[in-house]
């Protein structure tokens, strides 16, 4: 199968590396394709919460590299795609119980079973980047706009090409485009700028994005949020599609909706 | 074996002796050998080399000195065993200022990629970046430092003591331009966008930027 093992990943924390992982892993399963969530963040995972599946964590990343069960037990089928599963990270052990060369023979035997296998990174670059990224095909990057968050993404991306991971893709996260007009916030081609690699997409600031993370289950599952909308796009961007780039005057906002509307027709 | 310590009754000294090589190229090879053999040896941080009736210029004895510090080893003397009786009293100094160096000019390294956060860059020679230098990267050279993208990290040109050594780029804009033993930053406060080559140098002492004029 032709499968592929996208790293997620940042340096810095707190950026929306999870959130990005549970969405785009779900929108990609909306899509009929059979996915695989990683969460390599031992010891403080996540993942499991936002996709709303933690309660039915029997076995984890550190059983299966260690041998205490078979993969397939371990992997935790998502409540409401079937082609959707959850391979969660241990909580009470840490970074160190797993090898990137493990990591790398677990992506392996992922690719049998699956169209996509998104590896959830932990912030840092210590062992669980290396981890990471040790069985990854391509990276996506997330990176916030301040200044720090593009910094530490500039530095993931030097350690991502001298990995081997030279076709790292960015996308960015939390851009409010009304501080942006105003000059308050970076600018995308700012951003781009510095960075220098592609964008696969912006996603913008979203209260629903704090309600969905909460009630564990992801954004792009409603239709209502801004951020569930971009994190689709991304999804058909990286299934092959062209999708026009978000623009900061998009909005969905019903009013302005209709006064487009209203200026279309006259 | 041409590394030998002298134990001059209480402070023993490591001496490498170079005086059977000739050039430059033959002595610095032969120097990282010693070095390689001194390292594992012990804790001595000082180091004398003798060249024999060698002498050195200026610029020689800089490349050999960077390659002792590169060691985290500091010089602590340089003599001439022939030519005058070595000891610590003796203070022998054995550069000749006529004499010319070869090697002026220098080597050019060519980098065809941009330098991320956390990545450094070190050379004897010139440094042509084709590319970008970004916040929290660092370029060091010996001679010149030519940036054909965005200087916005930190770029150090005549990092061996060479104060005619220049920094342009495209667009310089960096964290902080050192040239030799001078270093200077962006004065605080507002921050004016320049979108023209530039070049900095050392003039009267000071770091100046001008534009790059060809």
């Amino acid at each position: 199968m032709n499968s592929k093992v996208l790293v997620v990943t940042s340096g810095k924390g707190g950026v929306g590396k999870t959130t990005t992982t549970a969405n785009l892993g779900t929108a990609l399963a909306m899509m009929d394709k059979k996915v695989v969530l990683v969460d390599t963040d031992i010891g403080l995972r996540n993942l499991d919460v936002v996709m709303g599946l933690e309660n039915r964590i029997v076995f984890d990343i550190v059983d299966v590299v260690n041998g205490n069960c078979k993969l397939k037990q371990a992997l935790i089928k998502d409540k409401r795609f079937e082609g959707l599963c959850l391979l969660p990270a241990a909580q009470t052990k840490d970074k160190t119980s797993v090898t990137p060369h493990q990591m790398k023979n677990l992506t392996n035997e992922l690719r049998k079973d699956f169209d996509f296998i998104l590896v959830d990174c932990p912030a840092g670059i210590e062992q669980g980047f290396k981890n990471a990224i040790a069985g990854a095909d391509s990276a996506i990057v997330v990176a916030t706009p301040e200044v720090s968050s593009v910094r530490d993404a500039d530095r993931i991306v030097g350690l991502l090409e001298a990995a081997g991971l030279t076709d790292s893709r960015l996308i960015i996260n939390r851009i409010r485009p009304k501080m942006v007009k105003r000059g308050d916030m970076m600018d995308i081609s700012d951003i781009i700028d510095i960075l220098s690699i592609d964008l696969v997409g912006v996603v913008p600031e979203d209260e629903c994005i704090v309600i969905s993370t909460n009630r564990g289950e992801p954004a792009v599952l409603g239709n209502t949020s801004r951020a569930g909308e971009a994190y689709r796009k991304i999804a058909r961007r990286i299934m092959g599609e062209e999708v026009p780039m978000y623009s900061l005057d998009e909005s969905s906002n019903i009013m302005t909706r209709f006064k487009r509307m209203l200026k279309l027709a006259r | 074996m041409s590394v030998e310590v002298l134990a001059d009754s209480s402070n023993s000294e490591l001496v490498i002796d170079l005086s059977a090589f000739s050039s430059l190229e033959e002595m610095k090879i032969q120097l990282e050998k010693s070095l390689a053999v001194v390292e594992k040896y012990g804790d001595e941080k000082q180091v004398c080399i003798d060249t024999g009736v060698k002498r050195l210029t200026e610029r020689q004895l800089r490349e050999l000195e960077s390659v002792l510090v590169e060691h985290g080893l500091q010089l602590k003397e340089l003599r001439n065993s022939q030519s005058c009786s070595p000891g610590p009293s003796s203070k022998c100094t054995v550069i000749d200022p006529t004499s010319h160096d070869l090697l002026e000019g220098g080597e050019t390294v060519m980098i065809c990629r941009h330098l991320r956060s956390g990545q450094k860059f070190f050379t004897r020679g010139n440094i042509v970046i084709l590319g970008d230098i970004n916040p929290g990267a660092e370029v060091i050279a010996g001679g010149n430092i030519l940036v054909m993208g965005a200087l916005r990290g930190m770029a150090h040109a005549g990092a061996l003591g060479d104060e005619d050594s220049v920094i342009a780029a495209f667009r310089l804009n960096p964290t902080q331009l050192r040239i030799a033993n001078h270093i200077t930053r962006a004065p605080d406060g507002e921050r004016f966008v320049v979108n023209n080559p530039e070049l900095a140098r050392i003039r009267a002492g000071k770091v100046v930027i001008e534009k790059l004029k060809i």
